[in-house]
């Protein structure tokens, strides 16, 4: 415990730990998470920095370009994970698909966590009607046909808006029912406790009782599930993007490289095309859920590690 | 002066002061829903009917059993639940239909002392910050004054000036219980309303916190309701006493009358139940047969007479209303 080494070494008072502050040292003892944080933050600097990185720079050959001229090469020393059946740098499209595929996992975890942590608080806190109504719009968005409707809204406004940004927006808007069920039976239990009828009738208003009492003790819930999304999103946007109805065809993401697994000579005869970014978005989404289980342990006042 | 005399002076000076707090015929159901709709098929009445008052520097001590609704009383004149009926008029205000922000207002003058010392701090906020919310919530304050304020202030309930850097988990439940009566203190408030402060400590630290309140009382010119469960902590805190039964007020009084001359059947019974230290003396006990009946479904007249020894035949149909059968001691049974 810390207070004992407050007590020995005593001159001024000292700061206890907050617990945010012991479940960042819980985190920062955990091997696996801390190695998975390693590799996420490594994966993310590559993609920030691609136009720096990528070993065939824009515009020759373009990365979204076709170059006939040398499709289908093999691993080499000129390209060093060879090139793709259009004939473009697989390395290359690996680190611009990273920007693509963390951007859209990133934003869309951080939409569905913001949608759900509001709806799921309200609905839990003020109960009755509120609940009722709140609760009934979310069963409705769970069972919204999701894929129906990505593919709708991408016809739609496909040449419109951004195609990157539709696909953003339709998942975050579709996908942030669990979330919202999570955190407000999390809201239900947390505000049982007498602490929050204290901060009532010490003046607290609701949205404040809402923003400084209930949601710090949910938090953790919700940082946990948030690290979970941000790994399902990405497969998410993989998928769809295999499918054809993700990310645009011209922009390089993991999905869309994967997509091109579609043919079996590809599958069969090329495996340097396809396999960087499965074990790529295998390696990610591993690591983000060993981060994960890390905070989700380390956010736990009863667990020892 | 002999201690008599010292409670007959205290008795004196209290009843020459004003009134703070006027409850009349405060009524508190929890409706019960059900069905698709969730529609309300029925009311437990948690609070049915209570009224009393209390003076400036009082303390008004609430007894009963669990589920008796003296909780539910304390919280509902706090206005943390909605009453369903009746009044509170606080200082001569009605405070019974205040709402919202005017409701956050009127908060500053009443506090609450909660039951349970482990879920009433949030185990996220610093104690110092947890004492400094309530004042942060009504005023703009220079920060370094305000960290020196609480720190007198925990000293005077006393803590350590160090535990302003800690957090709750980090104390035991006799501190914790400090740390809440110091967040109830921070706004210097008129009433406070502690819900039984003592119920989940141990007995060598419970001892220790009522004197920490009957201290505080006498320095702040405080006024209490004290509610509980145990008859001999609610005999040492409070001037007068009331006994709930089944969300109904049975019997009000002072302390000294209550102890000695109970008159209500279920007060009788009560006091009979006090373990007598000394076992020369051989106490008749009174017991009580059957379970308190449902507050969803009370039985008529009065509440207490499917269990009372001495029921006759009209208290199954007829409600006794609270009366003054002697000076100061008011009593709802038809025996009277």
């Amino acid at each position: 415990m810390a207070s004992s080494t407050t007590i020995t070494q005593q001159k001024k008072p000292e700061r206890s730990l907050s617990p945010w502050q012991i479940a960042r040292k819980k985190f920062l003892r955990n091997k696996l998470a801390m190695a998975s944080t390693i590799f996420i933050i490594i994966v993310t600097v590559i993609s920030l920095l691609a136009p720096f990185l990528a070993p065939y720079l824009s515009p020759n050959p373009d990365i979204t370009k076709v170059n006939i001229g040398s499709m289908n090469i093999q691993p080499n020393g000129e390209h060093i994970l060879g090139t793709d059946k259009s004939g473009r740098d697989v390395l290359t499209r690996l680190f611009y698909g990273g920007r693509v595929s963390l951007l859209v996992g990133f934003s869309a975890t951080l939409m569905v966590i913001t949608l759900g942590t509001v709806v799921g608080s309200i609905a839990g806190f003020f109960g009755g009607a509120v609940d009722s109504i709140l609760m009934r719009f979310t069963d409705f968005v769970l069972n919204f046909p999701f894929l129906v409707f990505v593919i709708v809204l991408n016809t739609v406004l496909y040449g419109i808006v951004d195609g990157l940004w539709v696909l953003i927006m339709v998942i975050g808007v579709l996908s942030w029912g669990g979330v919202a069920r999570l955190v407000r039976s999390k809201v239900l239990a947390e505000k049982e406790n007498e602490y929050i009828l204290a901060a009532l009738s010490i003046g607290c208003s609701p949205w404040k009782v809402i923003r400084k009492h209930l949601l710090p003790n949910v938090m953790s819930t919700i940082i946990v599930q948030g690290t979970l999304i941000f790994a399902s999103m990405i497969v998410v946007e993989s998928a769809l993007s295999y499918l054809g109805f993700g990310v645009p065809q011209t922009t390089p993401s993991w999905g869309n490289m994967l997509s091109s697994a579609n043919e079996p000579d590809v599958l069969q005869g090329k495996p340097w095309i396809w396999m960087p970014p499965a074990l790529v978005i295998t390696l990610t989404i591993l690591s983000i859920n060993f981060i994960g289980e890390g905070l989700k342990d380390a956010l736990n006042p009863k667990s020892l590690r | 002066m002999t201690t008599r005399d010292f409670i007959q002076e205290r008795i004196d000076s209290l009843e020459s002061r004003e009134v703070l707090l006027d409850v009349q015929n405060l009524k508190t159901y929890y409706p019960v829903t059900g069905g698709f709709f969730k529609r309300v098929v029925g009311n437990v009445k948690a609070v049915d009917d209570v009224s009393f008052t209390i003076r400036r520097g009082e303390t008004l001590g609430l007894v009963g059993e669990s589920g008796c609704g003296k909780s539910t009383t304390g919280r509902t004149i706090l206005r943390l639940l909605k009453p369903t009926g009746g009044k509170i008029l606080f200082e001569g205000k009605d405070i019974t239909k205040v709402s919202g922000s005017k409701l956050q207002k009127a908060r500053r003058d009443f506090q609450m002392v909660f039951q349970d010392p482990y879920a009433s701090l949030n185990p996220m906020q610093m104690v110092g910050d947890i004492i400094a919310e309530p004042i942060l919530n009504y005023e703009k304050r220079n920060k370094q004054e305000l960290e020196q304020e609480i720190k007198s202030l925990l000293t005077r309930v006393g803590l350590p000036e160090e535990a302003y850097y800690k957090y709750a988990h980090e104390f035991s439940g006799g501190q914790r219980q400090r740390i809440g009566i110091a967040r109830a203190l921070a706004l210097n408030p008129k009433l406070i309303v502690a819900d039984e402060p003592v119920s989940a400590l141990d007995v060598s630290v419970q001892s220790q916190v009522l004197n920490l309140l009957k201290d505080l009382q006498k320095e702040f010119d405080l006024t209490y309701l004290f509610i509980a469960h145990d008859l001999s902590v609610v005999k040492h805190m409070s001037d007068r006493i009331g006994v709930m039964y089944l969300g109904n007020l049975v019997e009000l009084a002072s302390n000294r009358d209550l102890y000695r001359e109970p008159l209500h059947p279920y007060t009788q019974a009560l006091i009979s139940a006090i373990p007598e230290p000394n076992t020369a003396i051989k106490k008749e006990r009174i017991v009580l047969q059957g379970d308190v009946p449902s507050p969803q479904n009370p039985p008529s007249g009065c509440p207490f007479h499917t269990r009372c020894p001495m029921a006759m035949d009209i208290c199954s149909k007829e409600k006794p209303p609270l009366k003054e059968v002697r000076p100061g001691h008011h009593v709802a049974c038809l025996l009277y």
